[in-house]
């Protein structure tokens, strides 16, 4: 790798939009994941231009590239493990056409998701894979890392989302992918590959994302249970009835412990709680749906059900959910909520045994761990709460996710759900798709073939992610 | 490292950041830069930064440790109750004992123009300015940038170097561009809102469809005492038909801002009725802190009345 010519940058960008203190630098190489890493500079490019001239600068000298939105991913997707340019895409955040008529919405990269929802929603309309981190996560790091939230299970993914994007490769030309028609049906979909990609690929700089009308209602509810193992048939069965819930999360008792001892919410300490959603245009066809959840975590021996259209009376409801996220930064003062194990698919019929699985290995290793998600969609998360300082604390943590997700590939899930790959599950990724890495490896070669574009990550992120990456946390 | 030393007593706090980011959208300075640095989670990594080596103490760093306008709402919108704004301050202390002498928001005085009236240390309610050795000297430790000693200074000697957006001739020029000819033909009116009160919990108010207005502009200052006369003529002058001031409730406002706007602006509204200007067309309204459906309530209320009223200027006045 050559030598960063400052002054190339300069005349790209301009002096405006170029950072090299080591200071900015230092920032930039982290995000929300437990790595860090340091940039030789960070660029904010505000044209597809000069994105353009910035490929084609540092594929030449071999430089490279991390593009990166708002850095809130969890797992070290932007952290520049190999130093280079970081690419700041949020100076390209123009919101470019809303097509009713068509169905459809052309954005820049760099538009944060909540200010696309709210210019679609005069229209009637929203863009719906939402993740919880929507009033900061950009686009362009939706589609990167295949984004979705608590309404995929009704409404998809960030892949299911995408319709046409503009990319610029390593490079630098650009191209189109995709189409803004409903369907497109020859050819290998390059814009599907794209999403989920992490960077590794090319530089999203255009993307046309299909919308959703707004439900006229919503209608939530709420159901108890003594037993996780009874909460996980309860959601094997709303799934296999034909149930079409807008949302359907799982909270397990220690998350209810958390939420209750943090934000001091007085929830019933039970082992689980569901949370059912259904949505649409007329109260005829939801009730039908709230009383079949009803009645089927009743046969699962639920109870305590509540439920509700009111917007104040739903958002009281959802807080043993929406409170959790902050819950668990605060349930112990010595110990930091980190985001390893953090996310995971497993078919329906194996949630409960997933979430019992996490709690026996985190008490095996000392740790404390929860376990809640969008079950609807098969979604897991968790965090592990350690004293980050204590090397033995991260040596069993280390073993922890390489136990769970040992036990997620044992029963036909896969590594990541929505929060990707980058550093921290890489190993776990490897082992999982070790009979097409080749293929992903040639796949990027040709997209990449002096592999400039985020290096390290995915299928070739780090076997160690503790020995072979710097955290960002001093351990003894 | 050495002198940041005594920051270590925050290292569990700064472990707690989950650097989630969720505080970004709650800092002006961050909304005006959008660089990570700027924003209140940037801040935190480089006081990580200082504590593991990572980053060295400089004018640099103490520049963005120093720039901020004290509204506290990162806090408040942290998920994991980092008291950053604890952190920051022991952090400045820091910086400013090892002799890092930078403004960043706060304010200065220029000795060659300063007239000594001392207006700016009776009035500053921080206690932030003092006459010493013939001068005057500001505490870079407890002024809150409010920048009410710019507003009352009579020579115009007090500066805040970087406003953000949100010094007057910055607030001047957003206003020209939004009424500049032909640019936003819909343009009616200009909002300014207390950076203090409710403009950043606005900012996070998810799909309010006022916000992408094409018919006002709501522009933040940093205590609505800061809104000069001249601004709101030069909005009229523009081709706005009104200009609203959303200010804190006195009783919330701790720079004396709320009630300097009220008088400033009644003085202006007494003779400009006199030449036929109604009186409704430039209004302050008081909103507490987070609560953005109030400010969205007071701003609909505002539009109706100047839609009532119709233009002041006809276009090719304007």
């Amino acid at each position: 790798m050559s030598d960063i010519n400052f002054e190339k940058l300069r005349a790209i960008v301009g002096e405006a939009n170029l950072l090299r203190d080591p200071a900015d630098l230092y920032v930039y190489g982290s995000d929300s994941s437990v790595h860090e890493g340091m940039p030789q500079a960070v660029v904010r490019p505000m044209t597809v231009e000069q994105v353009q001239e910035l490929l084609r600068y540092a594929d030449g000298e071999r430089i490279p590239v991390i593009p990166r939105g708002s850095g809130s991913g969890m797992c070290g997707q932007v952290v520049p493990v190999q130093g280079g340019i970081v690419l700041d895409m949020k100076g390209m955040n123009r919101i470019l056409e809303i097509n009713l008529q068509d169905g459809y919405c052309r954005v820049e990269p760099g538009v944060v998701d909540d200010d696309l929802n709210k210019a679609l929603k005069p229209h009637g309309v929203f863009y719906p894979p939402t993740p919880a981190s929507s009033m900061v996560a950009t686009i362009g790091g939706e589609l990167a890392n295949n984004a979705s939230g608590t309404r995929s299970v009704k409404y998809g993914a960030a892949r299911d989302a995408i319709l046409a994007m503009k990319v610029v490769l390593a490079g630098g030309e650009l191209v189109s992918f995709g189409a803004t028609t409903r369907v497109a049906a020859s050819g290998y979909p390059l814009e599907r590959l794209m999403v989920g990609s992490e960077g590794t690929l090319g530089v999203i700089v255009e993307a046309a994302l299909r919308f959703v009308p707004i439900p006229r209602l919503r209608c939530l509810g709420i159901a108890m249970f003594n037993q996780l193992g009874e909460a996980g048939d309860a959601i094997s069965d709303i799934m296999g009835s034909g149930c079409q819930p807008s949302m359907l999360e799982l909270v397990d008792k220690i998350a209810i412990t958390a939420a209750n001892k943090a934000e001091k919410l007085g929830l019933p300490e039970v082992e689980a709680i569901l949370l059912f959603e259904a949505d649409g245009m007329a109260k005829e066809t939801i009730d039908p749906e709230i009383e079949k959840f009803r009645a089927i975590c009743e046969r699962h021996n639920g109870f305590g059900f509540e439920f509700s259209y009111d917007e104040k009376e739903r958002a009281r409801i959802f807080a043993a959910r929406s409170k959790l996220f902050p819950s668990l930064s605060k349930y112990d003062e010595r110990l930091a909520s980190t985001s390893l194990a953090d996310d995971m698919a497993v078919p329906f019929s194996k949630m409960a045994e997933t979430a019992n699985k996490i709690h026996e290995i985190a008490e095996r290793h000392g740790l404390v761990m929860t376990a809640y998600g969008h079950c609807g969609a098969g979604c897991m998360h968790t965090k592990i709460l350690m004293d980050t300082e204590k090397g033995e604390h991260w040596e069993a943590a280390q073993r922890a996710v390489a136990e769970i997700y040992e036990y997620v590939r044992s029963v036909g899930g896969t590594t990541s759900a929505e929060h990707g790959i980058g550093l921290s599950k890489a190993a776990a990724f490897k082992r999982e798709k070790a009979s097409v890495l080749g293929l992903m490896r040639g796949i990027k070669k040709v997209f990449d073939p002096n592999n400039i574009m985020n290096p390290g990550k995915l299928m070739d992120g780090p076997e160690d992610w503790v020995g072979e990456t710097h955290l960002r946390y001093q351990k003894s | 490292m050495g002198t940041m030393n005594k920051l270590e007593k925050w290292q569990g706090a700064l472990n707690k950041c989950i650097r989630c980011g969720y505080c970004y959208e709650h800092c002006p300075i961050y909304k005006s830069t959008r660089w990570e640095t700027d924003s209140p989670r940037g801040k935190l990594i480089l006081l990580y930064g200082l504590l593991s080596g990572g980053v060295e103490p400089s004018e640099y760093v103490a520049g963005k440790l120093m720039e901020c306008f004290h509204c506290g709402r990162c806090q408040k919108a942290c998920s994991s109750g980092v008291p950053i704004q604890d952190v920051y301050q022991d952090a400045r202390e820091l910086l400013v004992k090892a002799g890092f002498d930078v403004p960043g928001t706060t304010s200065r005085t220029d000795t060659d123009v300063c007239a000594l009236c001392l207006n700016c240390v009776r009035m500053c309610t921080h206690g932030a300015r003092s006459f010493v050795d013939g001068r005057i000297v500001t505490d870079l430790l407890k002024c809150r940038s409010c920048g009410s000693c710019l507003d009352i200074c009579p020579k115009q000697g007090v500066t805040i170097r970087r406003g953000f957006g949100t010094n007057p001739e910055e607030l001047d020029r957003e206003v020209a561009a939004f009424f500049a000819d032909g640019r936003n033909p819909e343009a009616k009116a200009v909002v300014f809102s207390c950076g203090w009160s409710n403009y950043p919990g606005m900012q996070t108010a998810s799909y309010e469809p006022d916000a992408m207005t094409a018919e006002y502009k709501v522009l933040v200052t940093v205590c609505s005492g800061r809104i000069r006369s001249e601004t709101i003529l030069s909005a009229l002058d523009a081709g706005a038909w009104g200009v609203l001031v959303v200010s804190c409730p006195e009783e919330d406002c701790e720079h004396g801002g709320s009630p300097r706007v009220k008088a400033r602006l009644e003085a202006l509204m007494k003779p400009l009725a006199g030449i036929g200007v109604d009186p409704g067309r430039v209004q302050v309204v008081e909103v507490a802190q987070g609560n953005p459906k109030k400010f969205l309530e007071v701003t609909r209320a505002f539009m109706e009345d100047i839609r009532a009223l119709g233009p002041l200027l006809k276009r090719s006045e304007a």
